[in-house]
């Protein structure tokens, strides 16, 4: 058996639309993979739960971040700028996961070392059809840093 | 006696040559020479007066010979002569001199007036020139703001479509995953709200992805390259491929030319006429037919197709935005092809109108500034 079947992946969404955070958790629940969905309404509570601060001092550290762009207080840019200066944190693949379709966000999120760039589609099925196969990949098929 | 008549006739000379010359002051100023020359005349005058006295009263002076009075003689005919011709010469030139004088007064006469006409003409040029320069200025002040009033309505189309997708999704999400769940286990009136829901949600968002593309024709452009629209064609024929395919279509164009232009956007306006041909087409097999001809200068594109055709009192309509000439259930769509394929055209300086007539067909023409034009060879492209 893979060691990600062992214990449940640790997944953080970075999201402060509360929809997408339901239709995230109602996609991954119909998912494979055992997984803990921790999520972060804007920037600053991200970089506070990756760093174990505050009231997240018994937070685990993710395998993986599912990171919206448009976020308040801290955006998801400086977000990701962040996780990818840190030498703790920037093993952890970063999956974008925005609305903009525009080039400028696609080309600065690859610039800023981003795992890969996803626009949320806006038909239901699809939406939950792309969060299953980042499930699928990610955690299936991708062989993620050991902890 | 010959000693007398010599001396008196060169006295009288003498005389003669000091009053010509007197009288050249007249003629050239230079008073005082003329003074002294006459008096000089006078005085030699004068001593021949006294020698002829001497002459007369029989004293014979012993320094007077008739050779040196002879000499005296000639020296006074000259003297007269030189006088007398003195006089005319300086008329002569004095008259050039006044017929220079005037000359040069009417030509600066001329001048003047010449520069006085130059004077108002540049005053003249001046204040037209100010106010051209003020019109240019308004010109531009409109210009600008006729663009920044564009620029803020593309904005804000943009921004409007942009940001009303995000609550719009949720809105489709949750009714799709409502209906998804709970299909069924409610009751028949609650399937039939849902899928209303769900059908005017998912009717709005397209409507919005329209806007949002219509309003990108103008915000998200490239600028103008080189376009090979052959290569445009085939690109919008293989994005259409499922379509064409279904409908069967015979598509064919003559030598097509390279123009400049947002090749991004040509596509998508051969990819929309060609889309509503096939969407609209008759009970014959579908056949389309591209071509370009130069026209003053201007590309003429012309789609032709042998469709259901349109109706000459809608043909005005069907550029307008979100206006559609069928119900959804007859024809889908949310009527933004050819608003969008207007955008496009007037964009690359052109215009776009339609010939039709119902059940024959329809023909597409738009134009796009030429310049560039080197057609490719004939080529027929089929569908199948």
């Amino acid at each position: 058996m893979d060691r990600e079947h062992c214990r449940p992946i640790e997944i953080l969404l970075v999201e402060d639309n509360p929809g997408d955070v339901r239709l995230t958790q109602e996609a991954l629940r119909e998912g494979k993979v055992r997984n803990h969905l921790h999520v972060a309404a804007d920037g600053v509570e991200a970089m506070a739960f990756l760093r174990r601060e505050g009231q997240h001092a018994q937070a685990p550290q993710p395998d993986l971040i599912l990171l919206d762009l448009n976020l308040p207080k801290k955006g998801g840019r400086e977000v990701l700028a962040e996780i990818k200066e840190d030498p703790d944190l920037r093993r952890i693949p970063v999956v974008i996961l925005t609305v903009s379709k525009a080039e400028e966000d696609v080309l600065k999120s690859y610039n800023l070392h981003a795992n890969c760039y996803i626009t949320k589609p806006v038909n239901l099925d699809q939406f939950l059809e792309v969060v299953k196969s980042i499930e699928d990949f990610w955690l299936t098929v991708v062989l993620l840093p050991p902890r | 006696v010959e000693l007398i008549l010599i001396i008196g006739i060169s006295l009288l000379l003498q005389f003669a040559a000091a009053f010509f010359a007197f009288r050249l002051i007249r003629v050239t100023g230079f008073q005082i020479a003329w003074v002294l020359i006459s008096s000089a005349f006078c005085v030699m005058a004068i001593r021949r007066v006294i020698v002829l006295a001497q002459l007369l009263a029989g004293e014979v002076p012993h320094s007077r010979e008739l050779a040196t009075e002879l000499v005296g003689l000639v020296i006074s005919i000259l003297m007269l002569a030189g006088v007398l011709f003195i006089g005319p010469l300086f008329r002569t030139i004095k008259a050039a001199e006044a017929a220079l004088r005037q000359s040069r007064d009417e030509l600066e006469g001329l001048v003047a007036a010449r520069t006085e006409e130059l004077q108002d003409t540049n005053a003249r040029l001046s204040v037209e020139l100010d106010e051209r320069r003020k019109a240019e200025h308004l010109m531009a002040q409109y210009a600008g703001d006729l663009a920044r009033s564009n620029a803020e309505l593309e904005q804000f189309a943009y921004v409007a479509s942009h940001d009303l997708q995000e609550p719009l999704r949720m809105v489709a999400s949750f009714t799709q995953l409502l209906g998804k769940r709970y299909r069924d286990k409610l009751d028949a009136d609650a399937d039939e709200f849902i899928g209303f829901a769900v059908d005017g949600s998912t009717r709005m968002q397209r409507l919005l992805n329209d806007l949002l593309a219509y309003s990108r024709v103008g915000t998200r452009s490239k600028p103008f390259a080189a376009v090979e629209c052959a290569s445009v064609l085939s690109d919008a024929l293989a994005n259409l491929k499922p379509a064409i395919e279904e409908s069967g279509a015979r598509v064919t164009h003559e030598p097509l030319p390279i123009v400049r232009g947002d090749e991004v956007q040509l596509i998508q306006l051969f990819q929309n006429l060609l889309g509503n041909a096939a969407k609209f087409r008759g009970h014959e097999p579908l056949q389309v037919h591209i071509s370009a001809e130069l026209q003053d200068g201007d590309w003429v594109f012309a789609v032709r197709d042998n469709g259901i055709g349109i109706a000459p009192e809608q043909q005005e309509r069907i550029f307008l935005i979100f206006q559609r000439l069928h119900h959804r259930s007859e024809y889908p769509g949310t009527g933004i092809g050819l608003a969008l394929c207007k955008r496009i055209v007037e964009r690359h300086g052109g215009r776009i109108w339609v010939e039709s007539e119902v059940g024959k067909g329809t023909t597409f023409y738009f134009t796009i500034k030429g310049g560039e034009n080197a057609p490719n060879g004939p080529r027929a492209l089929s569908a199948n």
